[in-house]
Order: C-alpha cells, then structure tokens, then sequence
C-alpha cells in the first residue's frame, strides 16, 4: 500500500502502481472482485485471461475512466479518485479499441493529442519512433489494422509517459505486425518506462512480461514472473518422443528420475525431475535395441498448463 | 484553451471532409431557399395570356399596348378556339377576348351617345386559385383604367402596379428566415450523431485518459456547432438578398443573438438525444422523430395562421416555432407570432431544461 506522494520514500520509488483490494460490479456481475498488485518502476507487467476475466475493467479503474466500488488505487503515488488530472498528464493509454478520428490525418491527430499535455515530445518524433512519417499524411480510416494500432501507441508516447498502459495491444495483428509490436514495447522499457499490459496470449505474456497476474472471473489466481508461476506447481520437466518404435513401457517408467509416463496420441512423456539421468537412460535404452528415440525434445511446464491447473479449463476455450 | 482550439480545429476538419454532413448542414438549406425562391417568384412573374381580338381596330391595339406596359404578362395573338385549346394544355393562364364592335362603342361613348357597356371577357382556370384571381385583377385594373382615359375623366386616385408584386416578394422573405431556422434546428439534433459515434468508437473514452478537461470537450463541440450556424447563415441570408432579392431589415446583432441562441438550444437538445440514444442507428432514428415534428409543426413550411386550432396548439409549445418567429421578425419584419422577448425566453427555457437533462443522463462511457 502506497499512500505517500513522497519521492523520498522508498517504497515510491519501486512501485509505481498499487492497488489494494479494488472491486468493482456492474449490477449482479463482479466483474472485478478484490484485486491485489502492485507494478514496479520499469517493468512489464501483464494482466493474463481469458476475456471477460476482468482485466480491463482493471486496467481503465487504474487509468481513472472508471471509480472503484472499493479499494484504493495509487499511480506514481497520487490516488487515482483524487488527483486524476495530475496523473493523466504522466501516464499514456491505449485502449483496446483503437479509437481514432477517421477523418483526421495522423499528423493531424498526433498534434491534437500533444495539445491535451502540459508537457509533449515532438509530434514528428514519436511518428517516426513507430515507424509512421510515411503516413503521416494519410486519413486514419485508411490505415491498416496494425498501423492503427501503433499510431494508438504513439499517441500514448506523445507526452513521455512514465507508465505505459497497452489493453490487448496485438490482437487481432498477424505475426509480423505482433512482432515489430513487441520490439516497441520492449524499447519503452529500455526508455526507462514502466509497461502495464493485458493479454490473453500465453506465448505474449511469456515473450514479453517481467512479471505476471493471471486473473480470472474478476480475481487474481497468482502473480510472479513466469518461472515462478510454473516452479511453484510443477517441479518436473517432461521429456517427449514418439512412439513408434518406442521401448515398452514398463522399462521407462524404471528409468532414474522417472515420475510417471503419459501416452498420447503420437508421443510418450516421461516426467522427471532428473532430467540428465532420465534422457541418459532413454539413450541407453533405444542404442541397446539399436534403434534413437525419435523427436526427441524436454519440455517444461508452460503457462497453459499453470492456467489449466489453476482454473481447471484452457485458456484458450 | 490551447486544448480546447484544437480540439474545435479537429472537430471542424473532421466535419469538413464528411461530405453527408456537409451536404445536410450546408447544400441542403441552400437547396431549399433555391426551390423556394423559384416557386414562388419564377410561376407568378409573368403569367402567358390569350389575346382573342375579335374586333380589329387601333383602340384594341392601344388596350393590348397598355397590358404589356403595364402587367406582367405575356400576349399571343390567337383565335378563341385556338386560345382554349393552348389553355387546356397547360401553355396559357388565362385568355382575354375583345368582342367585335368594341371600337365602335367605344367611338360612340367619347361621342357622347353611350350604349351598353361592351363585355371583355377574361377566362382563367379557377383550379389554380392564385394566378386566376391575379389575372382577373389585372385585367380589371387595366380595363377600369381605359374607361377612365377613354372617358376624358381625369383620374383621382391610382394604383401602383407594383402591388401585384408584394404578395410574391412575402412569400419568399417568410421563407429565407423560415430556411434558416430549419437549418439551425437540424444542425443542433443532428450534433446528437457525432457523438454517439465518438462514444461508440470510444474516441471519447480516448480523450477522458487524457488530461483534456470535460468543459473543453464539450465547449469544443458546442463552439464546432456555432462556426456552422454563423457560415449556414451567412450562405442562405447571402442566396437570399443576392439572388431572391430579399432585404433583410433587422438590427445584425439581434438576429446575430437568436442565430446563437437557436444553435445552443437545438446542440442541447442533440446532446438530450445523445444521452438516450446508445447506438449510432438509435441517434439516427430519435433526431428524424424529434425533427420532422418541428419542422411541419412550426410555421416553417405553413403559416401558423393557416394551421387548426389543435395544431398552433402543439406549435406553442415547440422551440422552433419561436425561433423561425424570431427570425422572421428580425430579419424580414414578419407579423408576430410572439413577441421577441417571448421568442428568447422560450428558447431560453428549452436551453436550460435540455442542458439539465443532458447534464443528468449523458453518459460518456
């Protein structure tokens, strides 16, 4: 809980969002139910689920579109029901939507926005930090879904903003557009910046998040980077092959190491902790029948299985 | 103030290169006050007659001098049966037919030895009321005025032809004013579809994550709404007096005051709209429900004058009916509905109670 404007004090420093126990309903439906976390100076921190599991509404409470039913909210350490105005000059948003004037030029748009802040860089500049002066004088209806996206981004970097708030920023991209996103937005933490981001994209939050909330039906099931959301629930690694030609099963599951062996539809796993003694053993298996384990690959935990075991469910439906 | 300039030069660019709204806002009105001014002047003007001369004589010929020097009509020499026939067809307004042996009593009058009057007849289509009514006055005006000359009578009074053109020249000046209103009511509702879209879009979502001040939001939107009112009506007052000839007589900044007053009741009553209207197609619908009311209901298209008792009723109540009255009487110096200070305290009234519901239900999410 950070409740002092104190730069002098350390807790300030180091976390730049906190919110305590935020909740808030929508009629009958919570759609946010006692959320937890704070964001720590210049880290990426992503809200990960499903749609529908809260993040957002999370995420505008924090950008003050939308008061708390209860809990409190600090940014940059000024309570966000209180001084709002005071943070919005220091914080840039990018709502999940690209709202946009279609009519505008990008040009045009980017100095509109410059001209809401106490304080802007060069309009000129941020378009050329994303890749944008080419179409600078182009209608923004015109533009292509990832173009509108990272003129959204720029929009958000026109006043140097401390923290970046990016709400599902590479949805709807194809891969090459999601990629030169994510140089963006490892480049705004390279700036200093701090970065809160929503995502429901597993290999996303893995890609890019320093550190992660998974959230779920309006609550936060667990936070912590993600070798830590995977180590605390699984220990083991898997080491997969195919089975055609595979030794018998009985024999694996006497190898060193070996927990238990899954058999799917085209590979065998061998769960272990021991992942040197285990792989050894296999080898010494299949050269003794004189054949090699085919498709061999280990394979540790990822954040799909941490959701399936926290909700029971995929996350992807 | 910085933001709030901006914001009016965006919203002003936005609207310039939407060429729907352009067309409503700026083209329509102007198309209006055109049609208008040529129905109502081009059709009267000159009305296309036939000249029956059954008689022959120079005194016929002296009568026919006077009707075009002194009317605005057309003469075609033709016999009756031909006469009837173009009239039928719709190419003649009406037919005059000079009887033989008309010279010859006239001859025998100045002589001194008057017989029975000789009978002009004058046909016209009682069908179409104006023109029929219009030819027969003229052509009586004419006639009484040869009587009198050919009699040696000096005359005591007389008539100036201009008269027969007052009643063309009020139509249109009831219109110009009229136009004007209409267009400023349209410009306020339709204020209602912008914003709607800009909320659907999230644009105003958008701009709330900002430090943009509310105030400077919606006092960009209202200044947009007045830059329009004051360019619709430079251009229809312009088409008025340059090209229909309408003088507008009133004090500039009275009319200057109900132009704004107008735009602010009518943008108010766009943002009530606004807040009861979720969706873009929602906005579209509610502003034709509340505009087409106000617009045949308000003395725009129909003197109240001529409207039933139970409609001027409903009309009392409506803002624009105080508006195009204001106008009317500013501009043209039309017959009061209401007087001005009436006009502006209802629309005063309209202005503060939508502004209030507005305030209460508007919802920027």
């Amino acid at each position: 809980m950070v409740a002092s404007s104190s730069p002098s004090n350390s807790g300030a420093l180091h976390t730049v969002i906190a919110v305590d126990d935020v909740r808030k309903a929508y009629g009958s439906v919570k759609a946010v139910d006692g959320v937890s976390f704070e964001v720590r100076k210049g880290e990426i921190f992503g809200l990960l689920g499903p749609n529908g599991a809260g993040k957002t509404t999370t995420m505008e409470m924090i950008e003050g579109l939308h008061p708390p039913d209860a809990g409190s909210i600090a940014v940059l350490g000024l309570d966000v029901r209180r001084q709002a105005p005071a943070i919005k000059n220091r914080v840039g948003v990018q709502l999940q939507t690209a709202a946009l004037y279609p009519q505008l030029k990008v040009s045009e748009l980017v100095r509109l926005f410059a001209s809401f802040y106490d304080h802007h860089v060069p309009p000129d500049e941020v378009l050329d930090d994303l890749g944008l002066n080419e179409k600078r004088d182009a209608q923004t209806k015109t533009l292509s879904g990832g173009q509108q996206q990272r003129l959204s981004v720029a929009l958000a970097l026109i006043n140097d903003p401390e923290i970046v708030f990016l709400d599902e920023p590479t949805t709807g991209l194809d891969p090459a557009a999601r990629q030169s996103l994510w140089e963006v937005i490892r480049r705004l933490q390279g700036e200093g910046r701090t970065v809160l981001m929503t995502t429901h994209y597993m290999e996303e939050a893995e890609a890019l998040c320093d550190r992660l909330a998974i959230m779920d039906h309006g609550r936060i099931l667990d936070t912590g980077t993600v070798d830590e959301l995977i180590g605390r629930r699984f220990s083991e690694r898997s080491v997969r092959f195919r089975r055609e030609g595979a030794p018998p099963g009985a024999e694996l599951e006497a190898l060193a190491g070996v927990s238990r062996v899954v058999e799917e539809d085209e590979e065998i796993a061998l769960f272990t902790k021991d992942v040197p003694a285990t792989v050894a053993g296999l080898l010494d298996l299949t050269t003794r029948a004189g054949t090699e384990p085919a498709g061999l690959m280990i394979r540790r935990a990822s954040l799909e299985d941490v959701f399936l075991e926290l909700t029971g469910r995929a996350l992807r439906d | 103030m910085r933001a709030l300039l901006a914001l009016t030069a965006a919203n002003l660019r936005s609207f310039t290169r939407d060429r729907a709204a352009l067309f409503w806002t700026l083209a329509f009105p102007v198309v209006f006050v055109i049609l208008f001014g040529t129905i109502f002047s081009g059709g009267s003007s000159n009305y296309s007659l036939g000249w029956v001369d059954q008689d022959g004589t120079p005194p016929v010929a002296a009568l026919r001098d006077a009707f075009t020097a002194n009317a605005p009509v057309e003469l075609s020499n033709l016999s009756i049966d031909d006469a009837r026939a173009r009239m039928r067809n719709g190419d003649l307004d009406g037919i005059i037919v000079l009887p033989k042996g008309l010279a010859a009593a006239v001859a025998a009058g100045q002589a001194g030895q008057p017989g029975a009057p000789v009978g002009i007849t004058v046909i016209t289509d009682p069908s179409r009321t104006s023109s029929a009514q219009a030819i027969q006055q003229i052509a009586t005006g004419l006639v009484m005025a040869a009587n009198l000359q050919l009699s040696g009578a000096t005359p005591l009074m007389t008539v100036a032809p201009e008269s027969l053109q007052t009643s063309r020249l009020n139509s249109v000046s009831f219109f110009v004013p009229s136009i004007l209103g209409m267009a400023l009511m349209q410009l306020g509702i339709f204020a209602a579809i912008p914003l709607v879209q800009q909320r659907e879009k999230g644009i105003l979502k958008r701009l709330n994550t900002t430090p943009l001040p509310r105030w400077a939001l919606v006092g960009s939107n209202v200044l947009v709404r007045l830059v329009i009112a004051a360019a619709q009506t430079v251009i229809i007052l312009g088409i008025g007096t340059a090209l229909l000839g309408v003088e507008v007589t009133g004090n500039p900044l009275v009319i200057a005051g109900f132009v704004v007053l107008g735009a602010l009741a009518f943008t108010s009553i766009g943002y009530v709209i606004a807040s009861f209207a979720r969706t873009e197609e929602a906005a579209n619908g509610m502003t034709s429900v509340v505009q087409f009311p106000l617009m045949f209901l308000s003395g725009i298209f129909f003197p109240l004058e001529v409207m039933p008792e139970w409609l001027r009723g409903v009309a009392t109540f409506l803002p624009l009916t105080y508006l195009g009255d204001a106008l009317r009487q500013t501009m043209v110096g039309g017959t009061p509905f209401a007087p001005l200070g009436v006009d502006a305290l209802v629309l005063a009234g309209w202005l503060v109670v939508t502004l209030a519901v507005s305030a209460r239900y508007f919802r920027w999410q």
